[in-house]
């Protein structure tokens, strides 16, 4: 009696614990109704799976201010001219239908663009473009040159805050506060469209800043600028482009479906690009390796080798160089500067001398070989090789020589102490390093790094901070030295780092004064013809490798992870998805259903 | 019972709402801003300011709790600074069920295996079975759960590669029907249901095993054996009845940690819980979205809590509320 009952009991114990767990998985599925039903593991050979670290944030590219959402609001999103990056001179070339600035090296016909042609006045003062007819908004509206004007005062609305307002800078009413709208932009008809300037601009630069994205008027006009970020049209974009969203189900995956009636350009061969959210790198590195996705970005030098062995079917391809590591010393005195707005130099870093001395003394070349390898190369200033008509090649980087570092800091006075570190007037040459947490090149870096100050005398300790903490260390100006990196943009614009005005440029965290840089960046920009600019550029760099405010590191190639099955694909400086619309999916015997 | 219920959820409203006071304020007073990410070269130096206008952080620190105060009053949490401007709650809501159902599950396995082999440790008492089982149970439970989880997907989704290291579903599953999405779900809990409920079943086991030998060696235990029940009658029946009563205790109070497991466990395996966005949350510098979570785990762990000791009460006739 008491043994049945001891298995009626067990038996009503499991059918409860079957009945809880299907409850709760049942609960867990119905939040993930995202994704379309279409699919399967046999539609995989026409989707291309991309793993993300991050969601996207707002499908509009007036507001979208994350990576993801870039590169999506691309796809989706028609564009007034088509941009090409030309790998032989670093320039950056703009295209309409049947205009462009140089003579396209690809060769591409330029079909996303919605500019027929433009025309810059002789003054440079204004850029009138003429619009194609032919192209159309998904919900079947023409696109007209008011969706341009409309979008342009959106972007410039302080109560939007839009990311690219910036690009506003050279309209008219700019330089008194607010652009005029009414007077900076024109549009006599519906397919043409004019931007006006408060003083000239050169072409390239004109091309740059009033080629954004435009958002469709009659969708968006009725939405205040305060509700601009919180309406569901964000979530539910309606573009023009060769993708359109299919379904987002936010923090999983967002997927984009090739849309059909896009002449803007033609979808290519691939109908659904699912990009994953997956914010874990190894687990990123694991779903690559087992052909889970098909494309992971920005993955470490180190993982290379076990990654290509492990699963031959995927290659590593890079881009660069935009991106560059430095170390950051203290040109002048932070206190002094905080207390008295007084700039004094740094009594360790103050002298150009020292800081020479302090590049010599690393080995940065160990550096690249020890970490990054092929996916280096050694920095002389913050203007990148791959920018070929401003780089200046005739600069010689100060080799890593020990001796000359010791002699040099004892010209400047610092002789070794009893106990064998560096001291001038009582002062030891010791100080820390900081850097943000979880970046393990940097990590790698800065413990070469003090090795080698330690060898010529040179006290470093290293600590690492959080990067909200470090930044905003590094905004106020707190830290006397430290390791970060920057990442440049295509067009060369230093003053914001290197300015003399330390109120005005903001990110000169070493607050670095040479006259002769602010000077040389005003006359390159007044420039009308950019490449007129190289002699002012290349003395620029001479400059800052004499000076060396930090000591630049390396020059970084960005690497991604691609799978084999993806053909056609042509990474470039600026965009991993610049030519998507020309890639193919090769059905794999993994792929295949 | 019911009145005493009704007071400590009464208590618990300053509580929570203490705890929402503090953390807002420990966040406001942590370096870093939310409007950071704006804060770069080629970026107009007034997007960061008008953002920052924008979420009403350009207020004196007293008028923002105060304006903050009167919406939570009236149940608004307010938007997200991080995630596109979506309600807190909105937020939550797409997250919340699946924390709950990954700690659901952990839950229960944690106590279904963490029961079984502390009985079996207790019974076999110095055995070599219970040895083994205990140094086993301390091997895993001091093991960083992190580190254990990188190593199961090194294992069982790369190596093996018998199940998959993220997501809750594959690529494609709403088309394998409603039973095949749901074995899809589970087949991709299996590896962090795990992970999660290895280190706390051995937690559990350890309890056990330890509340288990103190009962067997009470008089009643001898009378039952002696009057020539079986066995398993004793074990199951007379001991393990007695032997769970401070077990029950654990289940509120490991609430927090099976909560906090699953904060490094969404991260790594990609699921968009209540972990991932908390940690989000917090590295974004996202006001809203870290009081709103501070809000519903800090809600849940006080309920949990309530549980144990009504579990309690309702187990041990001689525990009065």
């Amino acid at each position: 009696m008491m043994k049945a009952d001891g298995v009626m009991r067990s038996y009503r114990g499991t059918a409860l614990y079957c009945c809880f767990l299907a409850l709760s998985l049942l609960l867990s599925s119905c939040t993930s109704g995202s994704g379309n039903r279409e699919r399967g593991s046999a539609a995989k050979d026409t989707t291309l799976v991309i793993a993300m670290l991050g969601d996207a944030d707002f499908l509009n590219p007036v507001i979208g201010a994350s990576v993801t959402s870039s590169n999506i609001s691309g796809l989706i999103y028609p564009s007034l001219l088509q941009s090409e990056f030309d790998t032989t001179t670093g320039l950056l070339n703009f295209l309409a239908l049947e205009k462009q600035l140089r003579p396209s090296i690809g060769g591409k016909k330029p079909e996303a663009a919605l500019a027929k042609t433009w025309k810059m006045s002789a003054d440079h003062k204004s850029i009138t473009y003429i619009l194609r007819a032919d192209a159309f908004w998904d919900d079947g509206k023409p696109i007209v040159s008011g969706d341009f004007s409309f979008t342009y005062r959106l972007y410039g609305n302080p109560l939007i805050a839009s990311p690219r307002q910036q690009y506003l800078a050279e309209l008219i009413g700019a330089d008194k506060g607010s652009v005029d709208f009414d007077r900076a932009i024109e549009t006599p008809d519906d397919t043409t469209l004019i931007f006006r300037f408060f003083k000239p601009v050169p072409e390239h630069l004109a091309l740059f800043h009033t080629s954004l994205t435009p958002i469709p008027a009659h969708l968006w006009k009725g939405i205040k600028p305060e509700d601009l970020r919180s309406s569901p049209l964000n979530q539910k974009p309606v573009g023009a482009g060769p993708y359109r969203l299919q379904s987002w189900g936010k923090q999983q995956e967002l997927v984009l479906a090739s849309n059909r009636r896009s002449n803007l350009p033609k979808p290519g061969n691939i109908a659904l690009i699912n990009w994953r959210i997956v914010p874990d790198y190894t687990v990123r590195l694991a779903q690559l390796q087992t052909n889970a996705v098909d494309i992971v970005e920005n993955i470490k030098p180190e993982d290379f080798p076990s990654l290509v062995k492990a699963n031959p079917e995927i290659e590593i391809k890079s881009v660069g160089l935009r991106v560059y590591d430095y170390v950051g010393w203290s040109n002048i005195d932070q206190a002094v500067y905080h207390k008295t707005g007084k700039t004094v130099p740094h009594p360790l870093f103050g002298s150009p001398e020292v800081r020479r001395a302090l590049t010599m003394a690393v080995d940065r070349e160990a550096i690249i070989d020890g970490y990054l390898k092929e996916y280096g190369t050694l920095c002389n200033t913050d203007i990148s090789p791959s920018l070929k008509w401003a780089y200046n090649r005739s600069i010689t980087p100060h080799s890593y020589d020990p001796a000359a570092a010791v002699s040099l800091l004892g010209k400047q006075g610092w002789k070794p102490g009893p106990d064998g570190i560096l001291q001038k007037n009582g002062r030891k040459f010791s100080f820390v390093l900081y850097t943000n947490s979880g970046n393990a090149r940097r990590n790698y870096a800065s413990v070469i790094i003090q090795q080698n100050l330690k060898a010529i005398g040179i006290d470093c300790r290293l600590d690492v901070q959080e990067s909200n903490v470090f930044f905003e260390n590094l905004q106020n100006r707190k830290l006397d030295a430290w390791m970060a990196g920057w990442s440049i943009g295509l067009e060369i614009d230093p003053l914001d780092v290197w300015g003399s005005d330390l109120k005005k440029s903001t990110f000169n965290f070493v607050g670095y004064r040479n006259p002769r840089i602010d000077e040389i960046c005003e006359l390159a920009k007044g420039k009308m013809v950019q490449t007129d600019a190289r002699p002012y550029w290349l003395e620029y760099q001479d400059i800052i490798h004499r000076d060396q405010p930090v000591t630049f590191l390396y020059w970084i190639r960005e690497t991604q992870g691609f799978s084999k099955r993806i053909g056609g694909e042509q990474l470039n400086i600026s965009g991993t998805f610049y030519n998507i619309d020309d890639w193919t999916l090769t059905p794999s015997a993994t792929h295949a259903p | 019972m019911l009145t005493y219920i009704l007071k400590r959820l009464l208590l618990s409203v300053p509580l929570i709402f203490g705890v929402l006071t503090l953390t807002f304020f420990i966040i406001r007073l942590a370096p870093g801003d939310p409007a950071a990410f704006f804060i770069q070269p080629g970026v107009s130096p007034n997007v960061a300011e008008q953002i920052r206008a924008q979420y009403g952080l350009n207020d004196p620190l007293p008028v923002q709790y105060v304006k903050w105060l009167g919406n939570v009053l009236q149940g608004d949490f307010g938007r997200s600074f991080s995630r596109a401007q979506q309600p807190v709650f909105e937020v939550i809501s797409e997250a919340l069920p699946i924390t709950v159902t990954i700690a659901a599950l952990t839950l229960v396995a944690n106590f279904t295996f963490g029961i079984i082999i502390g009985i079996i440790s207790a019974v076999r008492q110095n055995s070599f079975l219970d040895r083994f089982l205990t140094v086993t149970a301390l091997f895993f439970y001091s093991m960083p759960e992190f580190w254990f989880a990188l190593m199961m997907i090194i294992l069982f989704a790369l190596k093996l590669q018998w199940f998959p290291a993220s997501g809750l579903n594959e690529i494609g599953a709403e088309s394998f029907g409603p039973f095949g999405f749901f074995l899809d779900r589970i087949w991709h809990l299996v590896l962090p249901v795990t992970v999660l409920s290895i280190n706390g079943s051995a937690g559990i086991a350890r309890y056990v095993r330890g509340s288990m030998l103190e009962v067997i060696r009470q008089d009643y235990i001898r009378t039952a054996r002696a009057k020539g029940l079986p066995e398993k009658v004793v074990i199951f029946h007379h001991a393990l009845r007695n032997a769970l009563l401070p077990v029950i205790t654990l289940i509120g109070s490991s609430l927090p940690f099976i909560f906090s497991g699953a904060l490094f466990i969404e991260v790594i395996f990609a699921f968009p819980g209540m972990g991932r966005v908390t940690v989000e949350a917090i590295f974004a510098r996202d006001y809203p979205l870290i009081i709103a979570n501070t809000f519903i785990s800090g809600t849940l762990i006080v309920l949990g809590n309530l549980l144990a000791d009504v579990l309690y009460a309702v187990a041990d006739p001689r525990i009065r509320l």
